[in-house]
C-alpha cells in the first residue's frame, strides 16, 4: 500500500505531467481522488481532500481530520490542512486549488487570509464542470483582513516574525516531570519558533505548539487566525497537521498514541489564551502525552 | 435604566413601518445602528448587529459577543445570536435581515441550517449601495443539511423532541436534595430535547440561573459543516443577554445535560467558558440516555 504523501515535489510533479501528457491542473482531479482515503473522519465518514499547486511547482495535499469526544470546533477541514501544509513548507503563494466537494462557508472564510484570495482559481472535482472558478464567485461581498488590518501588514503565507522571546519563569509544569528534560528544551525552542511565525494580527496573541513522537521527531504548528475569529485554527491542530503530513515514510500513518510530549508557547498577557483548550484536546487524543506551557513576551516590552 | 430591547412585536413593528411609510423589510436597516450599541465585543471593538424579520412580522435583534481569555471559537456572531433569538421566541423561519457588515463565511454556513436558507434576503448597511440580496448569492454551490440528512429530517427552528431522559444514577454521585438544582436540571434537559444536533447525534442543553432566580436555557445547535456549531452555554448566554441580563457574574448556577457516550462531549469546554465569565459559578453535569433505567 502506498505511504501517505502530502507533498509532491516540483520535479516529480513535472515528470508525472510529462509521462501522462496532462498539465499540472489536469492532474489535480486524480490527485484529489487518491488523497481522499487519507482523511481521518471517524464521525462523519465524509472524506474531503484539497489539493493545491504552489508557485514553486510543488503540489500539496490537505484532508479533513475529526476528533471524537470533543466539540466540533476542534475539527480540521481539508482546506485548513492544505493551507497549514503550504505554510509549514514555506510556500508563499497558492496558484490553483482543487477540492473534492464545494468548500463550506467556514473554509471560504479561512481562505480569505491569503493575499489575493479572491483570484484563487478553484476546481470542484465532484461537479460536472472541469473549469476553474475564482474564489470570489464562492464568497461575494467578502469580509476579510482588508476590513480590519492596515494594508502593509503581512498576510497568511507571507514571511513574518513576531519578535517574541521566552520568559524565564515556567508557567505550568505537568506533574509527571521531575526535572528538566533535554527534549523539553528542544520543544520549547521549536514552539517559540512556531509562535514567532504565527499569523494572529487580530488578537495579537500569537502562539505555537511543538510535538514530540516516540522516535524523537519534532513537529511544530503555529496558531492561524481568521478575520472572522471562529474559523481560526488552533496551534495544536496546526502541529497535528505537521505530524500527520510529516510522519516518516515506511512507518505507516501517524497515530496520536505516538505522541509523548507537547509544549505550548503563548504570550503572558494574551487576550486569546490557548492553554486550557490545548490541554483538553491533548488529553483526549493522546492521554499519555506530557504537556508543558511556557510563556513569552514581545521583545519591545523586554527592552523597556 | 431601560432594559435593552432585543425584539419588537409584530404590532409595534407594523406601526413603526406605517408611520415611516416603509415596508417591514425596508424598516430593518434603520434599526441597525442603535442595535450595534448592544454588542459586547471587548476584543475587536467591532460591533455587529443583525436585525431580522420573521414571517410572523416580529423584528428580532442579534449582536456579536466576544469572550476575552479564551480561544476565538467561543465567539458568538450577530447572525448566530439572531437565530438563537428566533428560537427563544418560537419563530420558525427568517424572512430577511439587515446587518452592519457583510456576513462572514462562518455565518453564511450557519444560516444553511434553516429550511429555505437560500431565499433569506440580506441587506448590508455598510455597503455604498445597499440592496436586498438572497443568501444563495452570498453562498453559491452551498454545502448544507441537504447533503447529509434525509429529506424529512427536521431542520433548525422546526419542532423536535430528542426523547432523552435523565439517567437515574447521578453522574457525579451528588445527593440531590436541592430544588433549584432540580429546576436547572429539568430546564437543561428540556433544552437538550430541542437541541438540533443531527450530525453527531449528540444533543445537549445548558440551564443557567441568575442572582434574581431567573433561569435561562440554551440548546446546542449544530452545523452541517461542523465548526460553525454553537455551544449550549453560548446559547444560554444569548438567552441571558436577550432576557435583560447584565454582567456575567450575575450567573450563579449552571447545569449541563449531555448524552451518555456522546461522540461530541461538551463538559470540559462548557467549564472553560463558565470559568472565564463567572469564576465563582460551578458547573454540574448530568448524563442522559434514551433508556431511563440505566
Amino acid at each position: 500500500m502506498a505511504e501517505p504523501r502530502f507533498i509532491i515535489e516540483a520535479s516529480e510533479a513535472k515528470s508525472i505531467s510529462q509521462s501522462t501528457g496532462l498539465t499540472l491542473t489536469q492532474l489535480l482531479p486524480n490527485i484529489v481522488k487518491s488523497a481522499q482515503p487519507l482523511a481521518r473522519v471517524p464521525i462523519s465518514k465524509f472524506h474531503v481532500a484539497a489539493v493545491g499547486v504552489g508557485i514553486s511547482g510543488r503540489i500539496f495535499i490537505g484532508v479533513n481530520v475529526e476528533f471524537p469526544n470533543l466539540p466540533f470546533h476542534h475539527t480540521i477541514h481539508a482546506e485548513q490542512f492544505l493551507l497549514t501544509n503550504l505554510s509549514q513548507n514555506k510556500e508563499t503563494q497558492l496558484q490553483y486549488l482543487a477540492v473534492s466537494a464545494a468548500p463550506c462557508g467556514h473554509c471560504r472564510q479561512f481562505l480569505q487570509e491569503i493575499r489575493g484570495a479572491s483570484d484563487i482559481p478553484l476546481l470542484i472535482t465532484n461537479s460536472d464542470s472541469s473549469d476553474f472558478t475564482s474564489l470570489s464567485q464562492f464568497l461575494s461581498h467578502p469580509f476579510g483582513p482588508h476590513d480590519l488590518l492596515p494594508k502593509h501588514v503581512p498576510l497568511f503565507l507571507e514571511p513574518r516574525h513576531n519578535d517574541l522571546s521566552l520568559l524565564d519563569l515556567e508557567a505550568s509544569i505537568d506533574d509527571s516531570i521531575a526535572g528538566s528534560n533535554g527534549y523539553t528544551n528542544q520543544l520549547k525552542v521549536a514552539a517559540l519558533e512556531a509562535a514567532n511565525e504565527s499569523h494572529a494580527p487580530y488578537s495579537e496573541s500569537p502562539s505555537g505548539v511543538a510535538l514530540l513522537d516516540s522516535s524523537g521527531n519534532v513537529y511544530k504548528g503555529s496558531y492561524m487566525e481568521s478575520a472572522a475569529y471562529n474559523p481560526s485554527l488552533g496551534p495544536v491542530q496546526a502541529a497535528i497537521v505537521a505530524f500527520i503530513a510529516g510522519f516518516g515514510a515506511g512507518d505507516g500513518a501517524a497515530e496520536y498514541g505516538e505522541l509523548v510530549e507537547a509544549v505550548l508557547v503563548e504570550k503572558e498577557d494574551a487576550v486569546v489564551k490557548q492553554e486550557s483548550t490545548a490541554r483538553l484536546f491533548l488529553s483526549s487524543i493522546s492521554p499519555h502525552c506530557r504537556f508543558n506551557v511556557f510563556l513569552c513576551t514581545s521583545n519591545n516590552k523586554i527592552k523597556n | 435604566m431601560d432594559r435593552p430591547v432585543f425584539t419588537i412585536s409584530p404590532t409595534e413593528a407594523k406601526s413603526m413601518a406605517e408611520s415611516s411609510s416603509l415596508t417591514l423589510p425596508q424598516l430593518l436597516p434603520s434599526l441597525v445602528t442603535s442595535a450595534q450599541s448592544l454588542a459586547r465585543p471587548p476584543i475587536s471593538n467591532f460591533r455587529v448587529a443583525a436585525v431580522g424579520l420573521s414571517q410572523s412580522g416580529r423584528i428580532l435583534i442579534g449582536v456579536n459577543i466576544e469572550f476575552p481569555g479564551l480561544p476565538l471559537h467561543h465567539s458568538i456572531h450577530a447572525e448566530q445570536f439572531l437565530l438563537t433569538n428566533l428560537f427563544l421566541n418560537n419563530e420558525t423561519n427568517l424572512h430577511s435581515f439587515a446587518v452592519s457588515a457583510a456576513p462572514c463565511g462562518h455565518c453564511r454556513q450557519f444560516l444553511q441550517e434553516l429550511r429555505g436558507a437560500s431565499d433569506i434576503q440580506i441587506i448590508v448597511t455598510s455597503e455604498s449601495d445597499p440592496k436586498f440580496t438572497s443568501l444563495s448569492q452570498f453562498l453559491p454551490y452551498r454545502f448544507g443539511p441537504h447533503d447529509l440528512l434525509p429529506e424529512n429530517a427536521p431542520l433548525l427552528l422546526e419542532p423536535r423532541n430528542n426523547g432523552l431522559k435523565l439517567k437515574k444514577k447521578l453522574a457525579n454521585g451528588v445527593c440531590n436534595g436541592n430544588t433549584v438544582n432540580e429546576k436547572l436540571k429539568i430546564a437543561a434537559l428540556e433544552a437538550l430535547n430541542k437541541s438540533h444536533a443531527p450530525y453527531s447525534d449528540s444533543p445537549s442543553g445548558v440551564a443557567i440561573l441568575d442572582c434574581n432566580g431567573k433561569i435561562y436555557k440554551g440548546c446546542y445547535v449544530e452545523s452541517a459543516a461542523f465548526n460553525p456549531s454553537l455551544g449550549p452555554l453560548q446559547v444560554a448566554v444569548v438567552a441571558f443577554i436577550a432576557g435583560g441580563g447584565g454582567e456575567y457574574d450575575e450567573i450563579v448556577g449552571a447545569v449541563l445535560v449531555e448524552k451518555d457516550g456522546a461522540v461530541v462531549k461538551q463538559e470540559g469546554t462548557v467549564k472553560l467558558l463558565l470559568e472565564a465569565i463567572s469564576p465563582k459559578c460551578e458547573l454540574q453535569t448530568f448524563l442522559c440516555s434514551y433508556d431511563q433505567l440505566n
